[in-house]
């Protein structure tokens, strides 16, 4: 789930950290009630610092998205669905952009970027 | 903390103390061999004593080698780490200095008493002429005097701090003044003499390990 | 104490050929410390400074809240060191330097010292000179590591070791700082690594610490500049400018310190214009830094 954390990207680790669940959150992935790993679990096996996995956790019970218990550690809480559809489309803004930004850069036009979308998309869907 | 100082200074240095054990043991008894020989005219007085002496030459040896190896065993788990382990070890230097030093003196024990039972067994199966007598213990307090000084000599050397090894040369050297002075002097002091007869030669510490080394003498 | 550690005007001199002078180092009670510099920049003899293994000729060192080499035992009670070179009794097997090193520490934890031995699948039979590199270091870790120290002070513990131990390593590090409150001061010359775990950043550079913050102070202070059509001489800059060079025809990269984002407007004032800002990664913004610290001034 977590192989997408990059220290070298401008994006705090906390922050990615905390996208990423927001995301499982929203996805369904991860539903109320179950239990986040705990921050030593999951700083040991990102290999990051337990206070980055804390922050994380922190940001994500200011949002509402989950709940930490003392002793018992932390819990998704029942979002609304809307609220989980809401989160789903700002991931996907935020995807469309990097990718229009990315394009940019390497000179693809939006027509070309469109018809490779369109492409791809018929060759995933089966 | 002796303990496991204890046990890693026995496993680099039970090869030495296994041999040194059994040497000690058997240097007194092959020295009185020809006088328990049965069947045999018992010796005259002067061959005996001559066999003594020339098998007592080996005493000072021994015990230079024990002290020399034992007191290179006792630092050489250090040196190989360039003694980074011990210095990172929650306790004053002093004091581990300390332990190693007691550890080795422990390790000293077997074959310094392997000769004290040597030399008693030596001495009571012996033949031994009128006139002569045997020393088994002060031969044997000889010995542990000589491995102690010599271990303590070369537990500083080895130990790889000059300034360890040259107070104590320095202590060895006093003494020694101390004894020329009192000598020149004529003087009777209490203290010399008492060293005296607790290191029994002269001129100092380091010559216990010259002069005759005599299990059975006049 | 708010210093784990405190280097109060530290001046230590071996020989002719390496000496630091009023060197000043603070490591956060609490913090993951990464203590980076090129080789010879002085790293090890710092630590080993910190440790009382080496006496500098003047300032403080402070340790724990309490002077070093004066309190050294008892500080050395409450630290674990893992150096760069093994430094063990190798005809000592695994269990036996265990049971050495539980004799001189009271806080030994023994359940979590067979946890250790356990998840870095160390054969406790085998003498410790018999071992691999990687299995020397994983049991230095784990002498430091069930010792239960307040501080944790490494010195390149993964360098030369294989991506899986150094894997295994941080891990084993990073398990103990969340069980409990502990102070990390790593050096080490593989700066991602790092990156990852440090909340603060040292950098040493011949003798000097050239810089100490928070380490996302470090990576976003630093940026790199894509810029087109800058004129060559520039009045004031808002941000410091660190170093300026040609990509081929009107395109230069800059790079630049304290920057903000306002101050885009800079360079509509000068006739260019700003392509992008690039975050520089640790590596880079160390790199950078180096490069601008020794280069001459002028």
């Amino acid at each position: 789930m977590f192989d997408q954390i990059d220290p070298r990207s401008p994006t705090p680790l906390y922050a990615q950290i905390a996208t990423r669940l927001r995301l499982a959150v929203a996805a369904a992935e991860l539903r109320p009630g179950d239990a986040l790993p705990s921050v030593r679990q999951l700083a040991a096996r990102l290999r990051v610092n337990p206070a980055t996995v804390v922050q994380a956790y922190r940001d994500l019970e200011t949002e509402g998205f989950v709940e930490m218990r003392q002793g018992a550690g932390t819990f998704v809480r029942d979002v609304q669905p809307d609220k989980r559809a809401s989160e789903r489309a700002r991931q996907a803004v935020a995807l469309v952009r990097r990718m229009l930004a990315d394009a940019g850069r390497l000179g693809v036009s939006v027509e070309e970027l469109h018809a490779a979308i369109t492409e791809e998309i018929e060759v995933r869907t089966p | 903390m002796f303990r496991v100082i204890l046990y890693s200074q026995w496993k680099w240095s039970r090869f030495i103390i296994g041999l040194g054990t059994v040497a000690g043991f058997g240097l007194p008894i092959l020295s009185v061999q020809s006088a328990t020989r049965t069947g045999d005219h018992p010796l005259q007085a002067g061959e005996l004593l001559q066999t003594i002496q020339s098998w007592g030459a080996l005493y000072p040896v021994l015990a230079a080698a024990l002290a020399v190896l034992v007191a290179i065993a006792t630092w050489a788990p250090d040196h190989r780490g360039r003694h980074v382990h011990a210095l990172t070890l929650p306790l004053p230097r002093w004091r581990y200095a300390l332990l190693r030093f007691g550890a080795g003196l422990a390790l000293l024990a077997p074959p310094v008493l392997a000769v004290l039972i040597g030399a008693g067994l030596a001495t009571a199966l012996a033949a031994i002429p009128a006139g002569l007598q045997g020393y088994p213990v002060a031969l044997a307090a000889r010995f542990a005097l000589a491995v102690g000084v010599g271990y303590a000599v070369f537990f500083a050397i080895s130990a790889g701090t000059t300034r360890t090894a040259s107070a104590i040369l320095l202590v060895i050297g006093a003494l020694i003044v101390i004894q020329v002075v009192a000598r020149v002097a004529a003087v009777d002091l209490d203290v010399v003499t008492r060293l005296q007869i607790l290191l029994v030669n002269w001129p100092g510490p380091l010559a216990i390990f010259t002069g005759r080394w005599m299990l059975i003498d006049v | 104490m708010s210093n784990a550690i405190e280097l109060q005007d530290l001046h230590y001199r071996a020989g002719k050929s390496f000496a630091f002078t009023n060197l000043n180092l603070h490591v956060p009670t609490g913090s993951i410390y990464g203590f980076l510099g090129p080789n010879g920049s002085g790293k090890t003899t710092t630590i080993r400074v910190v440790l009382g293994l080496l006496r500098p000729r003047a300032g403080r060192v402070t340790v724990l809240g309490r002077d070093m080499p004066a309190d050294a035992p008892s500080i050395l009670a409450r630290t674990g060191f893992v150096p760069e070179q093994p430094h063990l009794d190798p005809t000592l097997t695994v269990r036996e330097t265990l049971r050495f090193q539980a004799a001189f520490y009271p806080s030994w934890d023994r359940t979590w010292a067979e946890q250790l031995l356990r998840s870095f699948d160390l054969d406790e039979r085998l003498p410790f000179g018999r071992l691999s590199k990687g299995q020397k270091g994983k049991v230095m870790m784990l002498l430091a590591l069930a010792q239960r120290p307040e501080l944790l002070v490494l010195d390149e513990p993964t360098d030369g070791l294989d991506p899986v131990v150094r894997r295994d390593m941080l891990t084993a590090l990073v398990d103990y700082v969340s069980q409990r409150e502990a102070t990390v001061f790593i050096s080490s010359h593989l700066v991602h690594e790092l990156e990852r775990i440090c909340d603060w950043v040292g950098v040493m550079d011949n003798g000097q610490l050239i810089t100490e913050l928070p380490m996302d102070r470090f990576k976003s202070g630093i940026k790199r500049l894509q810029v087109v059509q800058a004129p060559p001489d520039l009045a004031g800059t808002p941000f410091t400018l660190l170093a300026r060079e040609s990509n081929g025809g009107a395109c230069e990269s800059w790079i630049v310190r304290g920057w903000e984002p306002e101050m885009t407007m800079y360079f509509d004032g000068i006739g260019a214009s700003l392509q992008t800002v690039i975050d520089l990664d640790l590596e880079e913004g160390f790199v950078e830094l180096l490069r601008t610290f020794r280069a001459p001034r002028g």
